[in-house]
């Protein structure tokens, strides 16, 4: 019975698994973060959980990639790189695990091969265990992640995304995996990955017993969510057909939609004769133990409905886009729509467009075009990245195109030259890396390290803001989460204490906040017993928003003259004109994002440019006036 | 009824004079304009008048402050230093009005405030001047007469117009061969602008160290020095930081300046209390400069040396009082150094902090610290003057003793609000050369890495903004 280490040759991991009698854990922490969190647990609380989590012995522990990357940089102000560096000095046996979207890396769309390349090659110091998938099994999508993780000496562990319908066959995935094996070789650890958590525990059993039939030497990892409260269950099944790794998470924190708790897991197999290798449960529990009490400081980022989710098998919206489309719905006021939305609309949609695997950026499209086909009548206003589905962007449809009359549409009546002219994956340019090293340390002042340019190159503003957050509130990993997350301010007195990332311990005391007739703010903290004063000015607008009031009349005099106008309330991901310069009509002049889907607003009149009032990041409903 | 003395000046001086004037038992009169409602000074004093809405302007109109004087019933005027301090014209109105100008004679005033009388009657005395030569003869028998003045006191020399001034007509001259190929264009250039072809020699005292010597006079011409001070850390000729003694002088040397300084002073009939400033050489020689005619901003760190109050005496004397101590009785013990606390931001070029609230106002205390300040918690720094907020003077028995008191003092203090010169001076402190007591005038262009601090730069400091941030939003929108 031997522990995975993370100082083991990769060979040598791959035989222990292979003559496992039994079967490994991995800690999906990263996942149920992102599933049942919004992907907001802190690193504070991974290292409070770091001694325990390492004495329980897991095969790894899976705490990056996904959307977590950018979420670390975005909201938890915090340096992925770091991130793992603290991890890696805390639990030097655990080997650590990403999940990486293929050739959308950590992102939403495709990066060029010479970032995907420099990106793994830095990650790949940190991560041991690389799962790779493409939201349409489309292999060639996954390629350059293999031979750089290959390179790096690390284990690659493709996917194939798991999903249900008459298309889902054994002998599909059978296949699939063989395509896979042509690529990679059979040094590597194959994931089932069932991001949704669909199909019975029946079906998994199969489909893994079918796998093993084909490839009796092969590693079967299995991948799922607990949406349905099942998971368990399939989990079992895997197992007792010869999966010899499963992933479940700390039971302190199981939520919903994401990870079972990894100790029912462990308890139910026991009973059947299966024993989990390497695993202290004691040091389960104890990990569990240790962050229990941090659970309420997230609560806010749990999802607006509790409880689980059986209809996920119509649905098939997998984990970590339960939570965020529930919350969309809530601040788009159309949680009314909702079983709509998800019960009817969806499948059909799912059906529609070639009933592909619902994961990133997948899950996405079909939520976006659900959403959008209720609200604004079907397939009337399709986002950019359903266009770029249909033009086969992401890869070809793995069981059958949509029908005609959805290109049509879509495209309108020329659809079939669109597609001839525009169709097909695009062949993205190798990027300037250097060109954007020069453009960073412009925006920094300063040299960027290696990883910061690496962060940087995966979302250029948000790391831009990170840096620049860290330069002037230094490293905040340190605050715990009843800190970071603090909702509605200290109490008077309150005595909030903390070690910095040097070690050094400090205390805080919260002193009265003061309003001047000037309308600053002047809050008083006692810092290690000194009194300080911290300044604010007056909020001149709240937030970024810019907003035109315009009435109803004014509005629709506005539209007869020909102004472009947002279609919906988003982000500004592009600009794509300056002032002053001519356009013509049906030209791109910005790009809209809103959940993580990007749509181009074109120009329906020609005229020039007069000004442009919003810049790149800020959220906008504001009109362009050409 | 009381003695009431009318204090005409503001800010940390006024407050100075007036704890002088109170330990004496009298009574102290402050005046203010409309900028300086706010000011300590008034709160501080026995009683105030407003002379009016300034700024700058009231303080320094002589009908308004001899005015006020006489309808406060003071008998006496303490200027301190700056505004009317060293105006002739306002000693000379005091003399007029009956009312005892605390200072010097306006004559001396006079005198000493023009530079030509002052080198005048200087060089009869015998003081040290900067060598220099009369006019010189024309050609080859001038250019020898140069040659031979640069022989004797080394280059670089100045080559300056007689009738130039203000900075015009003056040539550096670094070498004998340079002197050779400048003497006739200087002439021929001094004929062009001045109308006078005729030019003099001056020696150039290269990067000297500025040591000064504080006098104090009775009306009986009875004079005493009160040593040495250095004051040689400038920033544009605007001191910085004040040490007394001068310790890089030998003891034989600070006697030597300082006997010279009483002699400067007696030349001058120099009545109450002045200081004599020098340049002095790095090959021990020195040089007069000039005489100043009142209190000065430094005068605390002679005071700590010697235990004298230096304004207490000042009054004492000019209300006719004669010293009480003989030059034996003064002695000198230990170190003291000033630094002038300023509103100031050192980064962007000492620019002053004026229009700024103290938000956050803790000083240090303990053995061997001087505070003379007006600062206080809510105080808004009024733009209209200069930007000193506290002076910290410390005393301590070695040098080193010293710097480690300094060291202490600033981390104790928590000025919040205006940015302030602490953080440029904790980097003086920790700089070698300075630990080693090695300055001249120089010290600011040769050290420019004094100026790499960060403001409030610690991690804690900057972890503490982000939860003051948390706390005042009531959310974190950073991780919203």
């Amino acid at each position: 019975m031997t522990r995975i280490t993370q100082d083991m040759e990769t060979a040598v991991v791959l035989k222990a698994l292979r003559e496992a009698d039994g079967y490994y854990i991995t800690n999906t922490a990263r996942d149920m973060s992102q599933s049942d969190y919004k992907n907001r647990i802190l690193l504070h609380t991974d290292l409070m959980a770091a001694k325990a989590r390492e004495a329980a012995g897991y095969f790894s522990l899976e705490i990056t990639g996904g959307a977590s990357v950018h979420v670390d940089i975005l909201r938890k102000q915090v340096d992925p790189f770091l991130k793992l560096e603290l991890l890696r000095e805390a639990m030097p046996n655990t080997m650590f695990q990403t999940l990486c979207r293929g050739v959308n890396l950590f992102g939403y769309r495709p990066y060029p091969q010479n970032v995907i390349r420099f990106t793994v090659r830095e990650f790949a110091k940190y991560v041991d265990v690389w799962r790779t998938f493409d939201f349409m099994n489309h292999i060639p999508n996954m390629q350059a992640v293999f031979e750089e993780v290959a390179k790096a000496g690390k284990i690659n562990e493709p996917c194939i995304c798991f999903s249900t319908g008459p298309e889902h066959t054994n002998e599909y995935y059978v296949n699939k995996v063989q395509d896979i094996l042509d690529v990679t070789g059979e040094d590597i650890t194959l994931c089932i990955k069932n991001h949704g958590g669909l199909g019975t525990p029946r079906r998994i059993g199969e489909l893994v017993d079918a796998i093993k039939q084909a490839y009796p030497d092969i590693i079967i990892h299995y991948h799922g969510h607990n949406t349905d409260g099942n998971d368990v269950g399939r989990i079992v099944e895997a197992v007792m057909n010869g999966a010899k790794i499963v992933d479940a998470s700390d039971h302190a924190f199981t939520g919903f939609y994401g990870p079972p708790p990894i100790l029912t897991v462990i308890q139910t197999l026991k009973d059947l004769g299966k024993t989990a290798v390497g695993i202290d449960e004691e040091a389960v529990i104890a990990s569990s133990d240790i962050i229990k009490d941090e659970r309420q400081h997230y609560a806010q980022f749990e999802s607006q409905i509790k409880g689980f989710q059986p209809t996920v098998q119509i649905h098939k919206l997998p984990g970590g886009a339960m939570g965020s489309s529930l919350e969309q719905a809530v601040k788009g006021g159309f949680l009314d729509k909702m079983p709509d939305i998800l019960h009817k609309e969806l499948p059909k949609v799912q059906k529609e467009l070639g009933n592909y695997w619902s994961v990133t950026p997948g899950s996405q499209i079909l939520w976006t075009t659900a959403v959008s086909n209720v609200l604004d009548g079907r397939y009337e206003a399709p986002s950019g990245d359903l266009k770029n589905l249909l033009l086969g962007k992401y890869g070809p449809f793995p069981f059958y195109q949509p029908d005609e009359w959805i290109f049509e549409k879509v495209f309108g009546p020329d659809w079939k030259t669109i597609l001839e002219e525009e169709g097909g994956i695009d062949d993205i340019e190798d990027m300037d890396i250097e060109q954007e090293r020069e453009t960073l340390t412009e925006r920094l002042g300063c040299e960027p390290t290696e990883q910061q340019l690496v962060t940087y190159l995966q979302h250029p503003n948000d790391a831009v803001n990170f840096f620049k957050f860290e330069e002037k509130f230094g490293k905040s990993y340190v605050l715990p989460p009843s800190i970071f997350l603090r909702q509605g301010g200290f109490d008077l007195g309150e005595s909030i204490t903390f070690k910095d990332h040097s070690g050094k311990e400090h205390m805080l005391e919260v002193g009265p906040v003061q309003k001047n007739d000037d309308g600053e703010t002047n809050v008083y903290l006692n810092v290690d017993h000194h009194e300080r004063v911290y300044v604010f000015e007056p909020e001149a607008v709240a937030g970024t928003q810019v907003v035109a009031t315009l009435s109803k009349e004014e509005i629709v005099e506005l539209a007869s003259v020909g102004d472009i106008r947002a279609p919906f309330a988003g982000n500004v991901s592009g600009i794509n004109v300056k002032e002053g310069q001519e356009i013509t009509k049906g030209e791109q002049v910005m790009v809209l994002e809103a959940m993580k889907m990007q749509t181009p607003v074109v120009s329906e009149v020609a005229g020039t440019v007069k000004t442009i009032s919003v810049k790149v990041g800020d959220a906008s409903r504001s009109v362009i006036s050409s | 009824m009381k003695t009431k003395i009318l204090v005409a000046n503001r800010g940390e001086i006024a407050i100075r004079i007036i704890r002088a004037i109170q330990e004496l038992n009298y009574e102290a009169v402050a005046i203010y304009e409309t900028p300086d409602k706010d000011s300590k000074h008034i709160r501080i004093a026995d009683e105030a008048i407003w002379l009016g809405d300034g700024p700058r302007c009231d303080y320094l109109n002589i009908d308004k402050v001899i005015n006020a004087t006489i309808k406060s019933g003071a008998v006496a005027i303490h200027p301190g230093y700056g505004f009317l301090a060293e105006n002739a014209d306002f000693a000379r109105a005091c003399e007029d009005a009956g009312i005892i100008f605390i200072g010097p004679s306006s004559d001396a005033i006079d005198k000493l405030g023009n530079k030509v009388m002052a080198r005048t009657i200087m060089a009869e005395a015998g003081i040290p001047m900067v060598p220099g030569t009369q006019n010189l003869k024309a050609g080859e028998e001038g250019l020898e007469e140069a040659r031979e003045f640069g022989r004797k006191y080394g280059y670089p020399i100045m080559l300056k117009a007689t009738s130039g001034g203000g900075g015009r007509g003056i040539r550096r001259v670094e070498t004998e061969k340079e002197l050779g190929e400048q003497y006739e264009i200087a002439r021929a250039e001094s004929q062009a602008a001045f109308n006078d072809d005729s030019v003099y020699l001056e020696k150039v005292v290269v990067n000297p160290k500025h040591i000064e010597v504080q006098i104090i006079a009775d009306s009986t011409g009875h004079t005493v020095h009160l040593g040495t001070r250095d004051c040689s850390i400038q920033r544009r000729n605007q001191k910085l930081v004040e040490i007394a003694p001068a310790f890089q002088l030998t003891p034989e040397q600070q006697e030597d300046i300082s006997q010279t300084a009483v002699q400067a002073a007696k030349a001058a009939n120099y009545f109450n209390a002045g200081t004599v400033e020098f340049l002095f050489d790095s090959d021990g020689s020195y040089y007069f400069m000039e005489i100043n005619t009142r209190i000065q901003v430094e005068h605390t760190v002679s005071e700590m040396i010697t235990g004298i109050d230096i304004v207490r005496t000042q009054i004492k004397l000019a209300l006719g009082k004669e010293l009480l101590f003989g030059q034996d009785e003064v002695q000198l013990r230990g170190h003291a150094v000033e630094l002038r606390i300023n509103a100031e931001d050192p980064k962007n070029n000492f620019m002053p902090e004026g229009g700024k609230t103290v938000r956050v106002y803790r000083s240090p205390g303990g053995y061997g610290v001087r505070l003379d300040g007006f600062c206080y918690q809510g105080y808004t720094i009024p733009q209209v003057y200069d930007s000193l907020l506290v002076k910290l003077t410390v005393f301590g028995w070695s040098w080193h003793e010293t710097v480690d008191r300094l060291r202490r003092c600033l981390n104790n203090f928590v000025i919040s609000g205006p940015k302030t010169t602490i953080p440029f001076f904790l980097n003086l402190l920790d700089e070698p050369d300075f630990q080693a007591g090695n300055f001249d005038t120089s010290f600011l262009d040769t050290h420019d890495n004094l100026l790499n601090y960060e403001e409030d730069a610690s991690e804690v400091n900057k972890l503490a903004r982000l939860i003051a941030e948390i706390h005042q939003k009531g959310e974190n929108t950073y991780a919203a």
